[in-house]
């Protein structure tokens, strides 16, 4: 299946010849993709630090006559027009990540321990109606969705996003947290119940503690979609002061569409929190999916 | 939801002899306080929308979406698309882009996987740098892809100059015939470190034990991977797999973006498409109708989605 098949010696050869075959396939294939990888993103930082008249010349600086970091001042300046709006978006992109993880794992924990824990008639059916949310696109839900916001007055607010957002995420947050909990021991929890425990006394102090790599990946998750989520900012919402960060991004460079210095050195900055919370957190999110999702 | 059930009705199904589910509902009402969050917004954000574009479908509506006007016109907006040559076009498109996506970032992840599964110096780094695209958003990628390939001043045009591989910067995205692609390489660059992330999460549920024994028993690297490795990934993988087509055939930023559909059609798949209808030209009726006909698509791709994400709990039985 990977490269590494094709490229191993094939026949008698002795046998660490061999294995230093595989070793070395698979270094040129790491290389390769962190080529592809990290290239288009070193242009981005590149582009970002030149000015717009040495971004707009053939053949191209590979590296700045004049570095200059006037894009990154000129979005970050509180002064200048362009920095509020910048500002603006970046607070609301915040306002709206931040709101909608919190709410994603308050509901999906209790959704997940019910659906590992619980027999109750409908659960499979439950159960599959929500993972069956994640096969369906945006796209079909916006213009009912978009009527919808408009009836309940929650068009052109951050609440139509947070509500839509929560949906999203939840499918995949439940299925993960749910792995968790069918694999934590029920007789830990009835240990903690024979000891006088309320069943949601033992969730608190037992099931929690051993989930949380499990709630940190899903908040993760629910973060870096609601931060990244276009479509329906961009269908919801109109006032230039709502705007989240991409699709702020999107309607400020269709009028200054010569700009890419600018236009990188935002696209940098938009990326920077959710790269960096990833990082930080990337073993949980492994951890999770290895516990979680991926069982036999 | 029969939870809405009044009690008394309740107490009535509840006398000897009547149906034992409305019993069994009865003695878990309270387990479904756990889920019913949940399913209250499901409902709002899912239920309700999916009806009310069913409904739509059949109706010739105004623009402007002042639907008390919309007129009954039953199966037109179907006949419509189905006999529209931008139909089978964007099909195709369709078909293309989720395939070529899926199976390329399936193979590119999944060899990235089996590459960093040794221990090495950097391997911690390198990971960390080939998941990245993953977490950007796809705004971000599309302007920066959009500024790689720019017919100008774009670096990698200018690359094939240098190298004499061209005499002016190819056009990319502005190429009936090299559009489509190019903006594939785009979606695989985001795609490919999902796949590499379940792979090495799978990866890591082999166990060594097994791989050692085969190692004694003299399986060489590709044996030891097709016998050992492989059949234990089967799961993760179509998991994966059914995962990434969904993504993809979903997909919508990146061609919005980075082309609009254009040109001519030729990077148009079906969101993009019903994108455009509806809050482009405001033909919310026929946009409503393609959902439909997505939809039902869907839901067989959905079937044997279910049956992988499923196939994990039924194994297991109901502990």
């Amino acid at each position: 299946m990977s490269m590494t098949v094709e490229t191993a010696p094939r026949g008698q050869t002795r046998r660490s010849m061999r294995v230093d075959g595989w070793r070395w396939a698979g270094r040129i294939f790491l290389v390769f993709m962190l080529l592809y990888t990290a290239l288009p993103m070193i242009w981005m930082l590149i582009t970002s630090i030149k000015s717009g008249f040495a971004a707009m010349q053939f053949p191209p600086q590979w590296w700045p006559d004049q570095p200059t970091l006037a894009s990154y001042e000129k979005l970050l300046d509180p002064q200048n027009s362009v920095g509020q709006d910048f500002l603006r978006f970046f607070w609301n992109s915040l306002f709206v990540s931040t709101v909608t993880t919190i709410l994603s794992v308050i509901v999906a924990v209790p959704a997940a321990y019910a659906f590992s824990r619980f027999s109750f008639p409908g659960r499979n059916f439950l159960f599959f109606a929500v993972l069956l949310r994640n096969m369906f696109p945006a796209v079909i839900f916006l213009v009912p969705l978009f009527i919808l916001m408009r009836a309940i007055g929650l068009v052109n607010t951050h609440g139509s996003l947070i509500l839509t957002y929560l949906t999203f995420g939840l499918p995949l947050a439940i299925w993960l947290l749910k792995g968790f909990y069918d694999n934590i021991p029920v007789q830990l929890e009835q240990a903690a119940r024979i000891d006088g425990a309320t069943r949601f006394q033992a969730f608190i102090l037992i099931v929690m503690p051993l989930s949380t790599p499990g709630i940190i990946a899903t908040a993760i998750y629910s973060f870096i979609g609601a931060w990244n989520e276009y479509i329906y900012a961009y269908t919801f919402l109109s006032k230039n002061d709502q705007l989240t960060l991409p699709v702020g991004i999107q309607r400020f460079f269709s009028e200054n569409t010569t700009d890419f210095p600018g236009l990188m050195a935002a696209s940098f900055m938009m990326s920077v929190p959710v790269v960096v919370l990833f990082l930080v957190l990337q073993r949980y999110f492994v951890r999770a999916l290895t516990e979680g999702a991926v069982k036999h | 939801m029969t939870i809405v059930t009044g009690k008394a009705e309740v107490r009535r199904r509840l006398q000897p002899g009547r149906s034992g589910v409305l019993r069994k509902i009865w003695e878990h009402r309270a387990d479904y306080a756990y889920v019913l969050p949940a399913i209250a917004v499901m409902l709002i954000v899912i239920a309700y929308p999916i009806y009310y574009t069913i409904e739509l479908s059949f109706f010739k509506t105004p623009p402007g979406l002042q639907l008390r006007d919309k007129s009954f016109i039953g199966f037109d907006n179907y006949t419509a698309i189905l006999t529209s040559e931008v139909f089978w076009k964007v099909t195709w498109n369709t078909l293309i882009w989720t395939l070529g996506s899926t199976f390329i970032s399936f193979v590119l992840g999944f060899g990235a996987a089996l590459a960093l599964h040794r221990d090495f110096i950097g391997r911690g780094i390198l990971r960390a740098i080939l998941i990245i695209p993953w977490v950007i958003s796809a705004v971000a990628a599309s302007y920066i892809w959009k500024w790689i390939y720019h017919s100008d001043f774009g670096i990698i045009g200018a690359v094939l100059v240098g190298l004499g591989l061209a005499d002016r910067p190819p056009n990319f995205i502005d190429n009936v015939s090299t559009v489509l692609p190019s903006l594939i390489v785009v979606n695989i660059w985001r795609e490919f470190p999902f796949a590499m992330i379940m792979m090495m999460a799978g990866l890591q549920t082999v166990p060594d034990q097994l791989l050692r024994a085969a190692e004694v028993d003299g399986a060489n690297a590709w044996q030891r991977f097709w016998h050992v490795t492989f059949p234990h990934l089967r799961n993760v993988s179509t998991v994966t797999i059914l995962l990434l087509a969904v993504a993809n055939f979903n997909s919508f930023i990146i061609p919005w973006i980075m082309t609009g559909g254009g040109p001519s059609n030729a990077s148009h798949i079906w969101i993009t498409h019903i994108y455009e209808l509806a809050f482009g030209r405001q033909r919310w009726g026929v946009a409503s109708a393609y959902s439909v006909l997505l939809f039902l698509m869907l839901m067989v791709l959905g079937y044997f989605y279910v049956r992988a994400l499923a196939g994990n709990d039924r194994k297991e039985g109901s502990a």
